[in-house]
C-alpha cells in the first residue's frame, strides 16, 4: 500500500450528453515502475491520464498523490507537482533551438530580464547528459528527427523536475528502428527512480517494456496484471472482450487472371536519384500482394506512379490489360480503389461531415448522386448511400451529417476502407490500411480485406507491419532502395527471410 | 550640397513616423497577431497629441495624451480579437475605420473646424540641439536639431531588437507566433502575451502619431496619417518583423517621402509627388517577390 506512489480511486467521467468514459475506475501506479495502459481507442486510457494530469475534470473519484488528496486544475500545477504528459501529437517551435523549446517559461535570467544563454544550455546540457539522451541542444528543432523531438518533450518535463511521466501513444509516431532507443531511455529513467505511465494498445510493445499493465474495456478497468506473468493472448482478449486470432484466416484460393500488370516501371528524380529501380510484377484476381519494405525505400513512390500523382520516367502500369500510364487521376479512379496511408490528409477531410467524406470519388462515378443536371448533388441519395455504408463496415457515429474529426480512427479508417471497396473495382490499393487501429478495428479490417479476396478482387497491400503482411498476403514483394529484391509466395519464406531482404537487399542462405 | 542635406533630413522625419508604427507592428507581428489597426493608432495618437498640447501647453502632456489615445484603440483591439477571438484583420478594419470617423467628428465638435485645426497655441515637441557637433559641417547639420522623437524613435529601435531577442519576454513574445500551443504547455498563456505585443503596438503608434501633429508639422488634419500605417505594414512584412530592418526600410521610405517634398521645389504637381512614398512601396513589394521567388527555386 505504502509503495502506491498514485492512487486513482472510483474515477467517473461523462462526457455529455451521455458517453460514460471512466465507469468506476480504481488504479494504483507504484514509484519506480512503467506502468502500461492498454486498451481499444474509446476504452478510456488517454481520458484516466488526462484527468490525473487535469486536462480534464473527473466527475466524481479521487486521486492521492503521495499520500496525499489532489486535484490539478490545469496542467501547470500538475507539473509542478511532478507530473508531466507527453502527447501523442509533439508541440515543438521548429524554429526554436531544443534548449530554447526546452527552458521556454522557466528561463534562467540575468538581470532585467536578459536572457542567460549560457546557463540555459548548460542546465539542458547536464539533463541530456544525466539521461543519456544523445542529443545536441542547439540543433534547431526542425532540422532534427520525429524520434529527436519527442526526446524533447520528454526532457522538457524532466527539466521541470516531474517525477511520473506520463506517455501518450508514443511509438505510434517513430518508426520501428527508432523505438528499441526509445525503450532503452525509459526503462533507464524507470530505474533512477522515475514511474513512467505508458499508454499504448500495441500488446508486443507493452509487454516487452512494462512492469505492470492495466487492461482497459468501455470505460471500465479489465484488470491489472505483471507483464511476466501473461500474454499477448491473454491481454488481447482482456481488451476486445473476446478471443483475438492471430493466425491466419485465409483459405486456400487458386488466383485468375492478372489484374494489374506493372512493367519496368522506373521513376528517377530530377537530381538523378533513383526512386523505382525497373519494377516488374502482376497482381491476379483473388490475390494479395502485400509489399514490405524499410519506410522510404520506394513504397511512397510507388503508391504515387499507380495513382497518377507523380508520373513515372518510364514503365508501364496496366489494370485490366489498359494502359493507364498517362491516365490522369480521376481515369484512374474507375478502376482502382485506393485507401491512402494518411486518413487525415489524403484518405478524408477531417473537418467535412462523415457523409462528405463517405461521398468521395462516388459523386463523380456514381450517376444516382448527381442531382439536377449533375450540376446539384443529390444529397437525399447521399444520406442513403451513407446509411449503407455505415451498416455495411460496421461504422460507430452518432450521425451521418457528424463531422468526421469527433470519430475514433478505427471508425475513420472503416468509413474511408468501405468508400473504396464500394466502388467495386477490379484493383485494390491499401497503403497502410491498418496504421494507428487498435486490434478489434484491425481485425475488422482484415476481414474486409480477405472478404474483397474471396470475391476474385485483387489487392497490393503495403505496409510495414510485417505481421499484417504474413496474416493477409498470398505473395510478397520486398523493396529495397526502389529495386524489387523479392517476390516470394508466403508458403516458402519466413519473417526472417523477409526481413533480412528489408535490411541488406540479401537473401540469407538458408 | 543644401539640396542633399535637405533631402536627408526629409528623409529622417519622413522616415520616423513609419518607424515607430512599424515597430509597434514587429512586436504583434512575432506575437502572431495580424495587426492592421497601425493607421488608426497613429491617426488618434495624432488628434490626441494635438488636443493635449493645445489645452495644456504642453507638449509631454500631448504626448502622454497621445499614448493613451492609442491605447485606447490597442484595448479594444484586445478586447475584440484576444479576448473575444473576433476576426484579427475586420477588427483591425474596423478600428482603422474608427479612428477615421471618431478624430473628424471631434476635430469638428471640439475644435468646430472642418479639415484642419492649426493654432499657434498647440505646443511643438522641441528639437535638440547637439552643443559642440552642431559646429561640424554636414554631419552636425544632420545630428543637430533633430526632433527629440527622431532621437525617441532610435532608441527605441534598438530597445526592440533587445527585448525580442534576447530577454525572457522576447523569447516568450515570439513563441506566441510561432506556435502559441507550446507556450501554453510551458505554462505561460500565449493570449498575455498578445495582449502584451498590442499594448507595445499602441504605446509606439501613440509616439508616431504624437509625432504627426506636434514635429512634422503643427497642426492636425482630418485623417493625417494618410497610409503611413500601412506602409509601415509593409516594411515589417518586407524586413520579417526585425526591428534593425524595420528602419532601414523606413529610411528607404522616408527618402522618397523627402524625395516627393524636394521634387515639389521643382514645379512637379503636388498630385504626383504625393504618388512617391506608395510607388516606393509597390516597388519594394516587387523586389521583395522577386527575391522570394529566387529562393524557392534556388
Amino acid at each position: 500500500m505504502d509503495s502506491n506512489l498514485i492512487e486513482m480511486r472510483h474515477m467517473v467521467k461523462v462526457y455529455p450528453p451521455s458517453v460514460l468514459a471512466l465507469d468506476d475506475v480504481s488504479v494504483e501506479f507504484r514509484r519506480g515502475e512503467i506502468h502500461s495502459i492498454v486498451g481499444e481507442n474509446g476504452a478510456g486510457k488517454s481520458t484516466l491520464m488526462k484527468v490525473l494530469y487535469g486536462l480534464t475534470h473527473a466527475n466524481s473519484g479521487e486521486i492521492w498523490f503521495k499520500g496525499k488528496p489532489v486535484s490539478f486544475r490545469e496542467p501547470g500545477e500538475a507539473i509542478r507537482a511532478g507530473i508531466g504528459m507527453v502527447h501523442q501529437e509533439i508541440v515543438l517551435i521548429p524554429e526554436y533551438t531544443v534548449w530554447e523549446n526546452i527552458v521556454l517559461g522557466v528561463e534562467p535570467v540575468n538581470w532585467l530580464g536578459k536572457l542567460d544563454r549560457r546557463r540555459a544550455r548548460e542546465l539542458v546540457r547536464q539533463k541530456i547528459d544525466e539521461f543519456q539522451f544523445n542529443l545536441d541542444p542547439d540543433a534547431r528543432v526542425e532540422e532534427i528527427s520525429v524520434a529527436a523531438r519527442q526526446k524533447v518533450e520528454i526532457l522538457t518535463l524532466l527539466y521541470r523536475n516531474v517525477e511520473v511521466l506520463i506517455l501518450d501513444e508514443p511509438t505510434a509516431v517513430l518508426t520501428p528502428q527508432e523505438i528499441p532507443q526509445l525503450f532503452a531511455e525509459l526503462t533507464r529513467l524507470r530505474d533512477g527512480g522515475h514511474t513512467i505511465l505508458f499508454i499504448s494498445h500495441r500488446l508486443e510493445e507493452v509487454l516487452e517494456l512494462s512492469d505492470r499493465i492495466t487492461v482497459m474495456r468501455k470505460g471500465k478497468k479489465v484488470d491489472t496484471v505483471d507483464a511476466a506473468s501473461t500474454n499477448r493472448q491473454e491481454l488481447a482478449r482482456m481488451m476486445v472482450g473476446r478471443e483475438v486470432i492471430f493466425t491466419t484466416r485465409r483459405k486456400p484460393q487458386t488466383p485468375g487472371d492478372p489484374v494489374l500488370q506493372v512493367e519496368h516501371l522506373t521513376l528517377r528524380e530530377d537530381h538523378g536519384r533513383v526512386r523505382l529501380d525497373n519494377l516488374n510484377f502482376e497482381v491476379r484476381e483473388g490475390e494479395i500482394v502485400g509489399v514490405a519494405g524499410v519506410e522510404g525505400n520506394g513504397q511512397f513512390e510507388l503508391v504515387n506512379t499507380l495513382m497518377g500523382i507523380q508520373r513515372p520516367t518510364s514503365g508501364r502500369i496496366l489494370v485490366r490489360g489498359r494502359d493507364i500510364t498517362h491516365c490522369d487521376i480521376l481515369e484512374r479512379r474507375r478502376m482502382i480503389s485506393f485507401v491512402p496511408q494518411d486518413r487525415g490528409k489524403m484518405g478524408a477531410s477531417l473537418t467535412a461531415s462523415v457523409w462528405e467524406n463517405a461521398i468521395m470519388t462516388h459523386h463523380r462515378l456514381n450517376p444516382n448522386l448527381s442531382g439536377w443536371r449533375g450540376i446539384l448533388l443529390n444529397t437525399r441519395y447521399a444520406q442513403q448511400f451513407t446509411r449503407q455504408l455505415i451498416d455495411a463496415f460496421s461504422v460507430v457515429v452518432s450521425s451521418p451529417r457528424a463531422t468526421f474529426r469527433t470519430l475514433s480512427g478505427g471508425n475513420q479508417q472503416k468509413v474511408i476502407v468501405g468508400r473504396e471497396l464500394m466502388l467495386q473495382s477490379d484493383f485494390v490499393l491499401l497503403d497502410q490500411p491498418t496504421r494507428g487501429l487498435d486490434v478489434g478495428s484491425m481485425e475488422y479490417i482484415h476481414d474486409q480485406i480477405l472478404r474483397i479476396r474471396a470475391e476474385g478482387r485483387a489487392v497490393l497491400m503495403i505496409s510495414a507491419d510485417l505481421e499484417e503482411i504474413f496474416l493477409l498476403s498470398d505473395r510478397i514483394l520486398v523493396l529495397y532502395r526502389g529495386q524489387l529484391v523479392g517476390d516470394l509466395p508466403v508458403e516458402q519464406t519466413t519473417p526472417q527471410e523477409v526481413g533480412a531482404l528489408m535490411l541488406g537487399g540479401h537473401r540469407t542462405s538458408p | 550640397m543644401k539640396i542633399l542635406i535637405g533631402l536627408i533630413n526629409g528623409m529622417i522625419s519622413g522616415a520616423t513616423p513609419i518607424l515607430l508604427a512599424a515597430l509597434g507592428g514587429a512586436y504583434t507581428f512575432y506575437a502572431g497577431v495580424f495587426n492592421i489597426a497601425m493607421e488608426g493608432m497613429l491617426l488618434t495618437g495624432a488628434f490626441f497629441a494635438v488636443l493635449g498640447s493645445y489645452y495644456t501647453g504642453s507638449w509631454l502632456v500631448g504626448i502622454l495624451l497621445a499614448v493613451l489615445g492609442a491605447l485606447l484603440l490597442a484595448l479594444i483591439f484586445i478586447l475584440f480579437a484576444v479576448i473575444l477571438k473576433t476576426d484579427e484583420f475586420v477588427t483591425g478594419i474596423a478600428l482603422n475605420l474608427f479612428a477615421v470617423g471618431a478624430t473628424t467628428y471631434m476635430l469638428r465638435k471640439i475644435f468646430s473646424v472642418k479639415g484642419v485645426f492649426s493654432n499657434a497655441g498647440i505646443q511643438p515637441i522641441p528639437s535638440v540641439r547637439i552643443p559642440l557637433i552642431e559646429n561640424i559641417p554636414v554631419v552636425g547639420e544632420i545630428l543637430s536639431g533633430q526632433n527629440l522623437m527622431v532621437w525617441v524613435a532610435v532608441v527605441a529601435t534598438f530597445l526592440s531588437y533587445f527585448l525580442i531577442f534576447h530577454t525572457r519576454f522576447g523569447l516568450r513574445l515570439r513563441a506566441a507566433g510561432y506556435n502559441p500551443a507550446r507556450l501554453d504547455s510551458s505554462g505561460v498563456p500565449s493570449s498575455r502575451m498578445r495582449a502584451l505585443s498590442l499594448l507595445a503596438s499602441g504605446v509606439l503608434c501613440g509616439l508616431g502619431g504624437a509625432f504627426l501633429s506636434l514635429g512634422y508639422v503643427n497642426l492636425f488634419a482630418e485623417n493625417m496619417s494618410a497610409g503611413r500605417g500601412w506602409i509601415s505594414l509593409a516594411a515589417i512584412i518586407l524586413v520579417n518583423g526585425n526591428p534593425l530592418g524595420v528602419a532601414l526600410i523606413s529610411l528607404l521610405f522616408g527618402f522618397s517621402d523627402g524625395l516627393g517634398l524636394l521634387l515639389q521645389g521643382y514645379r512637379v504637381s503636388a498630385q504626383f509627388t504625393a504618388m512617391v512614398p506608395y510607388v516606393a512601396t509597390l516597388i519594394a513589394l516587387y523586389f521583395y517577390a522577386a527575391r522570394k521567388r529566387q529562393m524557392k527555386s534556388a
